[in-house]
């Protein structure tokens, strides 16, 4: 792994810093932290349980503001947005994968994916084929009319991850995406991120301290104590700077 | 649209069982209540309703029929000059002693004409039975107040120191006011001892040419002071004075309003509690949908519905137990009233429960903040 650079940022933080406040006590967990992400590659943030990768991944996708700084996506300032304007932001530009992956249990796989195409004002039939698209692409065609409760651990983070593709966002935030699921799950979600990536020409961020998923990132920034210490590309993709 | 909030409420019954059946019971509680005060209530104009007479004339501000006052002889002639009236009869009204196989009880009585056409209790009474009153000292009382009575259909008792006999029973005489035995006129008079009842009759009633002309000719007959003290009334407002009196000036009327905010209060805290934690259940899938920029004013709309849908369920429960409980209490001869527009004015109740629930449980979607999630 070498450092490189590329001229097509998507998200910027310059300066940021932020803190949690408890009772009395202040706790700080980004300090003065600037840093930019190129598209079409799968970054991943990894670090020790502590070191702020959350929130930073929060700060990025616009889930939280920062106290002080800068955040940039996609040439817009997220801190000038208000609330409805960051949710607008985020229902036409973003996705997000969780790791307890979040299904509504009552509907199926393909309702699951549909369901926010219906808020970006799609119509019935194009969210639904948008939806079957999107599950074939995660391997799930012959399983989309299944609840959560029928389908496994791997399968219901495919669910979660076509939720947040068929949107075609340009910017795909993934927290710990692989850390509940079994090697050969893992490897799957794990290829269907990079393929995002590569294929879509999505911005790809990832949270996670599983060594399997370190392996397959275009590049790795590695945080401890709100700061990070080392930012490392992969030496086939040209991605990222500090 | 997918219809995520009937999906969610199908698929997972039994987290909003507990919200339908707080709803539900509220909902029911306000309709028997307000059916059987009603049903109470009106059962103190039970004299007025189970008439067939249009106009009654008593006694200057008498607030119940219980209370009514005997008024001048002279007043019946009046009456009878106005061509508006058709039929005119009178009415006597007297507390009694019962003295029976029981004790003393204290009762009403009605006297009325016994005539088949007779205008009070027309409603209550078929000919049949009003005939058998001809007869001298016999009464017919309220099925429900036999037992209380000490008394079978046949049996012979005392009223006042005279000797009745029970030549019948009837359904829908039970009166707010007490156990009502209705007799003949001349028999009433014969059981009345009060010396102040010596002049006329306690109400004349009459029956118009017209009917819907009762405002009109009430209004023209009212108050001529050359006749002595008297007044007139419609029947519906003189039904609805004595309804008023029992409900206002005995305080019945506060507590039953009392009882009803305690219902609804009760029905609002515990259905909110439980579609909170039902909320609380979902909080993570809807913390997702925010993060994927769907608006917490959607996502609210969302938790609204699903509480307007519970609440209809609990609403169609209560309903169906409603009516099969008031069909029960209307064979034990329970005073209660079916009315339209108090049924209405449940329903709203529970559906104004039903939207301080849903907004209270909208409330829990504060916790849906995306943010948590990641910490």
């Amino acid at each position: 792994m070498s450092t490189l650079r590329t001229p097509a940022p998507t998200l910027r933080a310059r300066a940021v810093s932020k803190g949690y406040t408890t009772g009395r006590l202040r706790t700080s967990v980004l300090e003065n932290l600037s840093l930019t992400i190129d598209s079409a590659a799968l970054t991943l943030i990894s670090g020790p349980s502590g070191c702020g990768k959350s929130t930073l991944l929060t700060i990025l996708s616009g889930l939280q503001g920062v106290d002080q700084g800068q955040v940039h996506a996609l040439g817009d300032e997220l801190g000038r947005l208000d609330k409805t304007s960051l949710e607008r932001f985020r229902l036409q530009h973003t996705g997000f994968v969780f790791q307890d992956f979040s299904l509504f249990p009552a509907l199926n796989a393909c309702e699951q994916v549909e369901l926010p195409l219906h808020y970006l004002g799609m119509s019935r039939s194009r969210a639904k084929e948008r939806a079957q698209h999107a599950l074939d692409e995660v391997g799930l065609t012959s399983q989309r009319h299944l609840r959560p409760a029928e389908l496994s651990g791997g399968e219901k983070q495919r669910v979660a991850l076509a939720r947040a593709i068929a949107k075609e966002p340009q910017l795909l935030f993934a927290d710990e995406p692989t850390s509940a699921l079994d090697a050969a799950n893992g490897q799957v979600v794990i290829d269907i991120l990079h393929g995002i990536a590569r294929n879509h020409g999505t911005t790809v961020l990832c949270v996670s301290h599983d060594a399997r998923l370190i392996r397959h990132a275009d590049r790795v920034l590695y945080m401890e104590d709100g700061r990070i210490l080392q930012d490392s590309c992969a030496p086939s993709n040209g991605a990222g700077r500090h | 649209m997918i219809a995520l909030a009937r999906k969610s409420l199908v698929y997972e019954w039994p987290r909003f069982v507990p919200v339908a059946c707080a709803i539900g019971f509220a909902c029911l509680l306000q309709l028997l209540q307000a059916s059987l005060v009603l049903g109470i209530f009106r059962s103190a104009s039970v004299q007025v309703s189970g008439s067939s007479a249009q106009l009654w004339v008593g006694y200057p501000g008498t607030a119940s029929v219980n209370l009514g006052r005997p008024i001048p002889e002279g007043v019946e002639a009046l009456m009878r000059m106005d061509p508006a009236v058709e039929r005119i009869e009178p009415f006597q009204w007297s507390d009694g002693n019962w003295r029976g196989s029981t004790g003393n009880v204290a009762v009403s009585i009605s006297g009325i004409n016994p005539q088949p056409d007779g205008q009070v209790y027309a409603h209550v009474l078929s000919p049949a039975e009003r005939s058998k009153l001809s007869e001298p000292d016999s009464v017919i009382v309220d099925r429900a107040d036999l037992g209380k009575l000490g008394v079978h259909v046949g049996d012979s008792a005392s009223v006042n120191g005279h000797r009745v006999r029970v030549v019948g029973e009837s359904r829908g005489l039970r009166s707010l006011s007490g156990i009502n035995i209705v007799a003949s006129l001349e028999t009433a008079r014969r059981l009345d001892t009060d010396p102040a009842d010596t002049s006329g009759p306690t109400y004349l009633v009459a029956q118009l040419r017209e009917p819907s002309e009762a405002g009109a000719v009430a209004a023209r007959l009212c108050c001529q002071r050359a006749f002595g003290p008297y007044q007139v009334w419609t029947a519906s407002d003189f039904a609805r004075r004595s309804e008023l009196y029992w409900m206002l000036d005995t305080g019945a009327g506060a507590g039953v309003l009392f009882l009803a905010v305690i219902v609804l209060v009760a029905g609002a805290a515990i259905s909110s509690q439980a579609l909170m934690g039902a909320v609380a259940g979902s909080v993570r899938q809807y913390a997702m949908l925010n993060a994927l920029g769907i608006g917490l004013k959607n996502l609210r709309w969302v938790v609204l519905e699903q509480a307007l849908w519970v609440g209809a369920a609990g609403m169609a429960g209560a309903a169906v137990l409603g009516l099969l409980l008031l069909l029960i209490a209307r064979s034990q001869d329970v005073p209660i009233v079916f009315d339209g527009t108090v049924t209405l004015t449940c329903l709203l109740m529970a559906l104004a429960v039903t939207g301080v629930s849903g907004l209270a449980a909208v409330r829990s979607l504060r916790h849906a903040e995306p943010a948590l999630l990641l910490r």
